[in-house]
C-alpha cells in the first residue's frame, strides 16, 4: 500500500511525468521505430554489397519484378476493396436487418484466419493442386490473378471497417439536408457524404494497402502449392525465398526498395486523397434521378454482397472441408510451435499495453500539437513497413541474424512488438480522444493524484478498448509469417510450421503433409475464432456500460 | 474558508492569444462570486488557474496568503464542477460522491454519514445505486454538487454550472444551486456567460473581457453604475449614443449627440467640448407619445422627467409578457429600444410620433474608449 501511495505522491512531481514520458518515447523510437527503418543504412554502409547487385541486371530483373508484383498487387486489391467495400459499409451503418449482427461477425472472421491458413484455403478453392484429394473449382489461374484473390480476403474487412467507422460518424442529416433542397441520394451522397469520408479512405488504403503489401505466409503457400514459388515472387516472399536475415545485397535492395516505397505511397495517398476535390457544382440531375432509383442500387448492393460471399467468405472456409477427412497431426510438435506462438504473442501484446498507453495517453491529450502529430505519424510507420522488410531490419539493427534458441525467440518478439505496437496505441488513442478530459481533471481537483486519477477513472473507462486492441495485436501476432521468417528460421510459431509442412509437402510430393497443415490451421483458427469472440463479447459489454 | 487573491495573472496561448492579461482579483472569505464574460473572455482559464489544471504564466494565486505555486491540484482544496459535470460513468452515485472521502481515505464510518447527508441534502436518496447515464441533467449536476462538497475542499469553482440543462430548470436550479453552496460556507467562484444568471446568484458579479477584470460589485452597483460601456449593455440592454460633452449643469450633464440633440445624463468629469458616449438602460428609457397623457416613469418619484430629448416614429412593439419592448426609428440616431411595463401595450402601434426621454441620474456618461464605439461594444 505504501508503494502505491509512494508512486501516487510521486506523480504530482511534473518532472517525474516528464521524464517517465521521455522513457516512454525513447523505448518507442529506440526499440520500435529505429530497428525498423535500420536496413536503409545498410545502403550508406554496406554500399559493396548494394552497388554489387545494382550492377548485375539478372537479379534486378528478378528484384524489380517482385516489387512490382507487390505493388501493383497491393493497387489492384486496395482499388477493388473500396469499390465493394463502400455499398457494403453503407448496408451495415445505413441499413437494419435481421442477421445485421450475423452479417457483421462474418465479416470479421477472416481477420481471425491467420494468412497463412488463408493461402492454403484459397488456392484449394479455386484451383486443385497437385496431391489435394478436396476437390476444388479446378481453374487454372496465373500466380498473379490467385495471389489477387487471395489478398482480397484480408484486406477486405479492414476497408470495410474502416470506411464504416467513419461512416457511423457522419450524419444522415447530412444527405436528408441535400435531398430536401432537391438532390437526388446519388447526387447527396456524391458531393456531400463522399468528400467527408476522407479520413476513412485514408485509414482504409493505408491499411489495405500495407497488408498486402507485407503479407509472406498466405502468398508464400500459395505459390508453394501451385509449384511457383521459385519463378513468381512478391517482395516479401523474396526474401523469405531467398535465404530470410542472411545480409546479402539483394535483401538489402528488396527491403530499401520496399520500405520507401511503402512509406512514399502513405504521404502520397494521403497528400492525393486529402486535397482530392469532388465537385459539388457538376451534377446531372437526370442520370443522379435515374440511377437512385429502381434496378441500379439494388444490383450495386447486389453485386458487393455477391463478391463477398464468393469472393471472400466462401474461400476461407473452404479449409473446413479437411475436417470431412481428419488427418493425424504431429502433437507435440503442434503443441510445440503452438507454446511459442503464444509466448511470443503474449509478451509482444504486454509491452504494448505497458508502453503503448502512456504514448496513446499522450497522442490524444495533446491534439493538435506539434510533439504530438508526430509521434502520431511515428506510430504509423511499422504498420505501413511490409514486415518481412522489418523483420531482416530489426535481426540486422540487433545483430541476431540467423541466431538460434533464446535470442532468436527474444528478437522475434521485438518484432512482433513494432508491427503489433501501433495497433494497440491506435485503439487506445481512439478510445482516449473519446473521454471527457473534464474527467480527470475533477478527479484531481477532488483531491486524486495524477496517477489515481488514471487508475481510478480513465483507465476503467478505456478498458474495453485496451482489451480489444490487445486481442487485435495477438491474433495478429500469432497469425504472422513473413516477421518471424526474416529474423530467424529457428523459431517455430504455428504460421511457420504451417509453411514448412506444405515446402515438406511439395518437397516430397506428399499431400498427406498438406492434410495435416489443414488440421493445423483449423486448430489454429479455433484459437483465434474464441479470441475475436472475447472482443465482440467485450465490445458490446462496453457500448451497454457508455 | 480561504480568501483567494488573484494577482497579475498572465496566460498566452501558443497563437499569441492572452486568455489572461494582468487579471486581478481577490474573492473574500465565504464570499458567492459570479465571474460574467462573453464567449472566450477568459473565464474557465482564470478558473482552472485558480484550482492549478492551467499554470499561470506569470503572476500568482493566493489562498488566504499563501502562494499556491508548487502546490499540486489535488492538495489545493479546490474543486471543480465542470459544465458537463464529469460524473466518472464508472460509479454509482454513491461511489461518485464518496469519491474524494475514499481517495483521502477517511474512516468508513465517516465516509458512509457524510455521504448520506450530502445525498439527502441534494434529495437524490432514492438513486443511489443508478449511474450517471441513468440520470436526468438536473440530477447530474446535483450528484455533482454532492460530490465536489463532500471533498472536504474549501474552494467550490463552477464552470458554467448550468449551461446544460433546459432553460426552466436552469432557473429553478440557480436558487437551489447557491442556498446550497453557502449554506456549506464556501468560497464560490461561478463562471457564467448569462446576465440573468449572475444577477440572481451573485453575492458580487466581477465583469471579465479580453482576460481582464473590468469592474467588480454587487449586481446592484454594476448595473445602475456600469465602469464601461460595454458593462453598460452586457449587463442589462442599454441605449447608447455618441456625442461631444457639453458641459454640467445643476446636478445633471448635457451631451450633444448631434446638432440640435442635446440629452441630459449624470454630471461627469470630462472636458467641454470632448468625444463622450451616454448609455441608458432600455428600461429606464421612456418613450412618451406625442399629443398624449403627460408619462411618468416612476410615479412616487417626485420629480417628473424631463422633456423629451428627441422625436421618432416606432417602428415595432414587442410582446414580451411582462413586459413590452418599443423599437424606436430616431432621425440620425437609429433604432432606439425602450422596455416598458406591458400595461402600455395598447397606447403604441407602430408609426405612433413619439418623444424620447429619461432622467438624467439613469444615464451614464463616458469618455470615448481609445479604440472607438464600435469595437467597445462588441460582444465576442
Amino acid at each position: 500500500m505504501s508503494l502505491v501511495a509512494a508512486f501516487n505522491r510521486l506523480s504530482d512531481n511534473a518532472g517525474v511525468r516528464k521524464a517517465w514520458l521521455g522513457l516512454v518515447c525513447a523505448i518507442f523510437v529506440c526499440i520500435i521505430i529505429v530497428p525498423s527503418v535500420f536496413v536503409v543504412t545498410k545502403v550508406f554502409t554496406d554500399w559493396d554489397l548494394v552497388s554489387g547487385v545494382l550492377g548485375d541486371s539478372a537479379k534486378m530483373r528478378v528484384i524489380g519484378g517482385a516489387v512490382w508484383n507487390s505493388f501493383s498487387i497491393a493497387f489492384i486489391v486496395t482499388i477493388v476493396d473500396v469499390l465493394v467495400g463502400l455499398p457494403i459499409a453503407w448496408i451495415l451503418v445505413r441499413k437494419s436487418f435481421r442477421g445485421k449482427r450475423a452479417l457483421d461477425t462474418l465479416l470479421d472472421m477472416p481477420l481471425a484466419f491467420p494468412t497463412a491458413v488463408l493461402g492454403l484455403s484459397v488456392v484449394m478453392f479455386w484451383g486443385a493442386p497437385e496431391g489435394v484429394t478436396i476437390p476444388g473449382l479446378g481453374l487454372h489461374l496465373s500466380p498473379y490473378v490467385m495471389i489477387i484473390l487471395l489478398h482480397f480476403i484480408f484486406t477486405y474487412p479492414y476497408m470495410v471497417r474502416s470506411l464504416s467507422a467513419i461512416l457511423e460518424q457522419i450524419e444522415p442529416n447530412y444527405e436528408t439536408a441535400a435531398m430536401t433542397l432537391g438532390a437526388s441520394r446519388l447526387t447527396a451522397v456524391r458531393t456531400i457524404t463522399l468528400p467527408l469520408f476522407r479520413a476513412g479512405l485514408v485509414t482504409g488504403i493505408t491499411l489495405c494497402f500495407a497488408r498486402s503489401l507485407s503479407e509472406t505466409g498466405g502468398t508464400y503457400i500459395a505459390l508453394t502449392l501451385m509449384g511457383s514459388q521459385s519463378s513468381f515472387f512478391t517482395g516479401p516472399t523474396y526474401i523469405a525465398e531467398n535465404g530470410g536475415s542472411v545480409l546479402s545485397g539483394e535483401m538489402i535492395v528488396i527491403s530499401v526498395i520496399m520500405i520507401l516505397l511503402a512509406l512514399f505511397l502513405l504521404v502520397a495517398v494521403k497528400g492525393i486523397i486529402g486535397h482530392f476535390h469532388i465537385n459539388a457544382t457538376k451534377v446531372w440531375p437526370q442520370v443522379g434521378r435515374k440511377l437512385s432509383r429502381g434496378a441500379a442500387p439494388k444490383a450495386k448492393d447486389g453485386l458487393a454482397l455477391a463478391f463477398m460471399v464468393l469472393i471472400i467468405l466462401l474461400p476461407s472456409f473452404y479449409i473446413f472441408t479437411y475436417l470431412s477427412e481428419p488427418a493425424s497431426v504431429d502433437t507435440s510438435a503442434l503443441l510445440g510451435s503452438i507454446g511459442i506462438s503464444f509466448l511470443v504473442a503474449g509478451v509482444a501484446v504486454v509491452f504494448d499495453i505497458v508502453f503503448g498507453i502512456p504514448l496513446a495517453l499522450y497522442i490524444a491529450r495533446h491534439h493538435g500539437s506539434k510533439p504530438a502529430a508526430v509521434l502520431d505519424e511515428l506510430v504509423n510507420i511499422p504498420l505501413i513497413i511490409p514486415t518481412t522488410a522489418l523483420g531482416l531490419s530489426l535481426a540486422l539493427f540487433w545483430g541476431g541474424a540467423n541466431s538460434t534458441g533464446a535470442v532468436a525467440v527474444v528478437l522475434v518478439i521485438l518484432g512482433h512488438i513494432s508491427f503489433t505496437y501501433p495497433l494497440v496505441v491506435r485503439n487506445i488513442t481512439g478510445a482516449v480522444e473519446e473521454v471527457d478530459p473534464a474527467m480527470e481533471e475533477t478527479a484531481q481537483t477532488l483531491g486524486a493524484k495524477p496517477l489515481q486519477a488514471f487508475t481510478k477513472i480513465l483507465f476503467p473507462i478505456i478498458k474495453p478498448s485496451v482489451i480489444a486492441g490487445a486481442i487485435l495485436a495477438f491474433t495478429r501476432s500469432l497469425g504472422e509469417t513473413g516477421a518471424t521468417v526474416a529474423i530467424s528460421g529457428a523459431v517455430n510459431t504455428v504460421p511457420v510450421y504451417i509453411v514448412n509442412l506444405v515446402k515438406s509437402g511439395q518437397k516430397l510430393a506428399d499431400p498427406s503433409y498438406y492434410a495435416q497443415a489443414a488440421m493445423c490451421s483449423i486448430v489454429l483458427i479455433a484459437i483465434c475464432f474464441v479470441l475475436m469472440f472475447a472482443v465482440r463479447i467485450i465490445m458490446h459489454r462496453g457500448e451497454d456500460h457508455a | 474558508m480561504p480568501e483567494i487573491v488573484l494577482e497579475n495573472l498572465v496566460k498566452e496561448y501558443s497563437g499569441g492569444i492572452r486568455a489572461s492579461d494582468e487579471l486581478s482579483l481577490t474573492i473574500h472569505d465565504g464570499e458567492y462570486l459570479c465571474l460574467l464574460g462573453p464567449t472566450g473572455a477568459g473565464k474557465t482559464t482564470a478558473l482552472r488557474m485558480i484550482c492549478g489544471l492551467t499554470a499561470p504564466d506569470s503572476g500568482r494565486v493566493l489562498f488566504d496568503g499563501q502562494d499556491l505555486a508548487g502546490i499540486p491540484i489535488s492538495e489545493r482544496r479546490a474543486t471543480m464542477l465542470s459544465q458537463s459535470y464529469a460524473l466518472f460513468p464508472n460509479m454509482d452515485v454513491y461511489h461518485n460522491v464518496v469519491f474524494s472521502p475514499v481517495i483521502k481515505r477517511w474512516s468508513e464510518e465517516d465516509t458512509k454519514q457524510l455521504a448520506r447527508s450530502m445525498i439527502d441534502m441534494v434529495h437524490m436518496g432514492k438513486k443511489v445505486k443508478n449511474y450517471p447515464r441513468e440520470l436526468s441533467g438536473g440530477q447530474q449536476q446535483r450528484t455533482a454538487l454532492a460530490r465536489a462538497m463532500a471533498s472536504d475542499s474549501k474552494v467550490l469553482l463552477l464552470d458554467e454550472p448550468l449551461r446544460a440543462l433546459d432553460a426552466r430548470l436552469r432557473i429553478e436550479l440557480r436558487k437551489e444551486l447557491k442556498s446550497m453552496v453557502k449554506e456549506m460556507g464556501l468560497t464560490s467562484v461561478h463562471v457564467t456567460h448569462d446576465q440573468d444568471e449572475a444577477m440572481e446568484v451573485a453575492d458580487r458579479i466581477a465583469i471579465i473581457r479580453h482576460g481582464r477584470i473590468i469592474q467588480v460589485g454587487t449586481p446592484k452597483e454594476i448595473f445602475q453604475n456600469p465602469a464601461t460601456p460595454f458593462v453598460a449593455n452586457f449587463l442589462g440592454r442599454s441605449n447608447i449614443f455618441a456625442g461631444k460633452f457639453v458641459g454640467n449643469d445643476a446636478g445633471h450633464s448635457v451631451i450633444e449627440l448631434r446638432d440640435g440633440i442635446r440629452v441630459k445624463a449624470r454630471p461627469a468629469d470630462l472636458e467641454p467640448g470632448q468625444e463622450a458616449v451616454v448609455a441608458v438602460k432600455v428600461g429606464s428609457t421612456v418613450p412618451e407619445l406625442v399629443g398624449g397623457v403627460k408619462d411618468v416613469q416612476d410615479s412616487h418619484l417626485p420629480d417628473t422627467l424631463p422633456d423629451g430629448y428627441f422625436t421618432g416614429n416606432v417602428e415595432r412593439v414587442l410582446y414580451e409578457g411582462s413586459t413590452i419592448t418599443i423599437e424606436t426609428n430616431v432621425k440620425g440616431l437609429g433604432i432606439v429600444s425602450a422596455q416598458r411595463s406591458s400595461r402600455r401595450f395598447e397606447y403604441y402601434k407602430p408609426g405612433s410620433r413619439v418623444i424620447v426621454t429619461w432622467q438624467p441620474a439613469k444615464a451614464s456618461v463616458f469618455p470615448m474608449p481609445e479604440s472607438g464605439l464600435a469595437q467597445e461594444m462588441r460582444l465576442d
